[in-house]
């Protein structure tokens, strides 16, 4: 501690604060000072007082302000600030269910794609390991968010918060979809959007399956979606519960896909018609018992339950989330005037893989 | 250095008293509120069998909610208010998940403010759950900790774990007086 500079001390003593009062996500964060919340503030035109949404047993007001102090504990620039201004919107939207899958013993998790040009802006990544750790804009975002709904909504794990596990993916769950190398409709466009918008979807699953084809054919890649969705996920869309699965498909196989001319409808409907789980065959008391039980039911009840989304980068390894009890929601982004020279200011070119010079 | 505290500071719920407890369950009309939950049913089964025993003249009378969703609805609500003004005790079940002990919550807090006490049934591992979303809302509402573990269904195996004392703690939780805590205006979180 002596050989601890005075400002370090004070870094220490405000997370320490910050954690003590329940504040913090358990990592380390920035201290959110007058002086910082005011430059993130630059990344939007509302007024600090400008209610986002209300979340919660009491429909707690998040503020622009507030937002921009959670922003500010979890590393944010202030160009992500659109970004967060839109998912709070979607976190307040009572279709998102985040009043449900926010508390509940199933440990869900926050799943955010973003669609559109901000992507490019903000240098959100929606290639190789676009979910994993490195990609600062990713792993900020979600982390501001996941503090915001739990700083707003005052949930906390064991009182409020009952996943009975917890969920690493609570952290930071976000990527991009890889438009440049989808061969389908961006995500955001099937959702009523214009491809020319900027976009945040929100859902809400609770497990991350990987898997891969044993051949890059459309016809294994279909096997594959199919055959590797648990038992356990079971997807139907429908006014109380909208439990939906997202499949995200890696470009190598979505180009597979493509040259069959499959549009991710016809995948859906494709999974539907061949997803099935197996019952114990003797009883199940949502069935007349009447009539002979069956051996297999659907696994997807419809279509609007699965959700395909084009993400990642080389190799045949995709993923599945699922059963999401949240959402899927979609938010349109919206820019501060001063949106490009911000861009400017804030924007960091990566330099990180030293071959510059060797293969010219 | 001033630091802008990054929690919701607005709508605190207004801290409101229970509803005044009867003296007896003698003959009155008993609601039981299953609020969507699988393990609501049989548990509220097993509570009626055995208050049934108890007091002969008691009647009773369900509100099932459909799906544990629901009840965020406006309509739901005002619908178990209606309900809740016709019995003259609510006991809800159940709360057993995090999101079902936040909504068994919202339940007996519609059950209060209809005039008429009520109690929740909850599994022990999810009391401070339960007194967390309670105060939240505005009320130290009422609850008695039972033995029925999470998304218990069989009602054979309910109906051995609904002991005569999880029966007399309801009946407390319904009859004892209110605390000065419970009965003032304004109760200090």
């Amino acid at each position: 501690m002596s050989n601890q500079t005075q400002k370090e001390q004070s870094l220490e003593e405000i997370n320490r604060s910050l954690y003590k009062e329940g504040l913090t996500d358990g990592l380390p964060v920035i201290p959110p000072t007058d002086e910082r919340v005011e430059e993130m503030l630059r990344g939007t035109d509302n007024p600090r007082d400008h209610v986002l949404g209300e979340i919660g047993n009491n429909d707690n007001p998040l503020t622009v302000e507030k937002l921009a102090s959670n922003a500010v504990m979890a590393g944010c620039l202030p160009t992500y600030m659109p970004v967060l201004e839109a998912g709070v919107r979607a976190l307040a939207d009572p279709d998102s269910n985040s009043i449900q899958f926010s508390v509940s013993t199933g440990s869900w998790a926050y799943q955010w794609i973003v669609n559109g040009p901000v992507q490019d802006a903000l240098d959100i990544e929606s290639g190789s390991g676009a979910f994993g750790p490195s990609f600062h804009a990713n792993q900020t975002i979600a982390r501001a968010l996941g503090i915001a709904y739990r700083n707003t909504a005052k949930i906390y794990p064991g009182e409020k918060d009952m996943g009975v596990m917890g969920n690493p993916a609570k952290f930071s769950f976000l990527a991009g979809e890889n438009e440049d190398s989808s061969p389908w409709e961006p995500y955001h466009v099937t959702n009523g959007f214009d491809e020319e918008d900027s976009t945040i979807s929100l859902a809400g699953p609770n497990s991350w399956v990987q898997w891969f084809p044993h051949e890059n054919s459309a016809q294994d890649v279909l096997r594959g979606m199919i055959d590797n969705t648990p038992e356990s996920m079971r997807a139907s869309s429908g006014e109380d519960l909208n439990a939906t699965i997202t499949h995200f498909v890696n470009p190598y196989n979505a180009e597979e896909l493509e040259k069959e001319d499959l549009s991710k409808e016809e995948i859906k409907e494709y999974i539907v018609e061949n997803s099935y789980r197996k019952t114990d065959g003797t009883s199940n008391s949502m069935l007349d018992t009447d009539k002979v039980v069956p051996r297999q039911v659907r696994q997807y009840d419809d279509t609007d339950s699965i959700n395909i989304v084009a993400t990642g980068g080389a190799g045949r390894v995709n993923a599945i989330a699922g059963t999401s009890i949240g959402g899927p929601v979609t938010k349109k982004i919206e820019f501060p005037d001063e949106w490009d020279s911000l861009v400017e200011e804030y924007s960091v070119e990566r330099e990180w893989v030293p071959t510059e010079g060797f293969y010219d | 250095m001033g630091l802008i505290t990054p929690s919701s500071t607005g709508n605190d719920a207004e801290q409101k008293p229970l509803v005044p407890r009867v003296t007896s369950l003698e003959g009155k009309h008993i609601g039981l509120y299953d609020n969507g939950k699988p393990a609501a049913e049989p548990l509220l089964t097993a509570v009626q069998e055995k208050l049934a025993q108890r007091y002969p003249d008691a009647t009773f009378e369900w509100y099932h909610v459909e799906h544990l969703n629901q009840i965020k609805s406006d309509d739901e609500q005002e619908s178990v208010v209606d309900w809740a003004e016709n019995v003259d005790i609510g006991i809800g079940a159940i709360g057993d998940c995090g999101s079902c002990t936040k909504f068994l919550a919202w339940g007996i807090e519609l059950i209060e403010d209809a005039g008429t006490p009520g109690v929740g049934l909850i599994d022990e591992g999810f009391e401070l759950d339960y007194q967390s979303n309670a105060v939240e809302r505005g009320r130290p509402l009422r609850y008695k900790k039972t033995p029925v573990r999470c998304e218990t269904t069989d009602l054979d195996r309910v109906r051995e774990e609904v002991s005569n004392e999880v029966v007399d703690g309801i009946e407390e939780e319904l009859t004892r007086s209110l605390n000065d805590k419970e009965r003032a205006e304004q109760v200090a979180q």
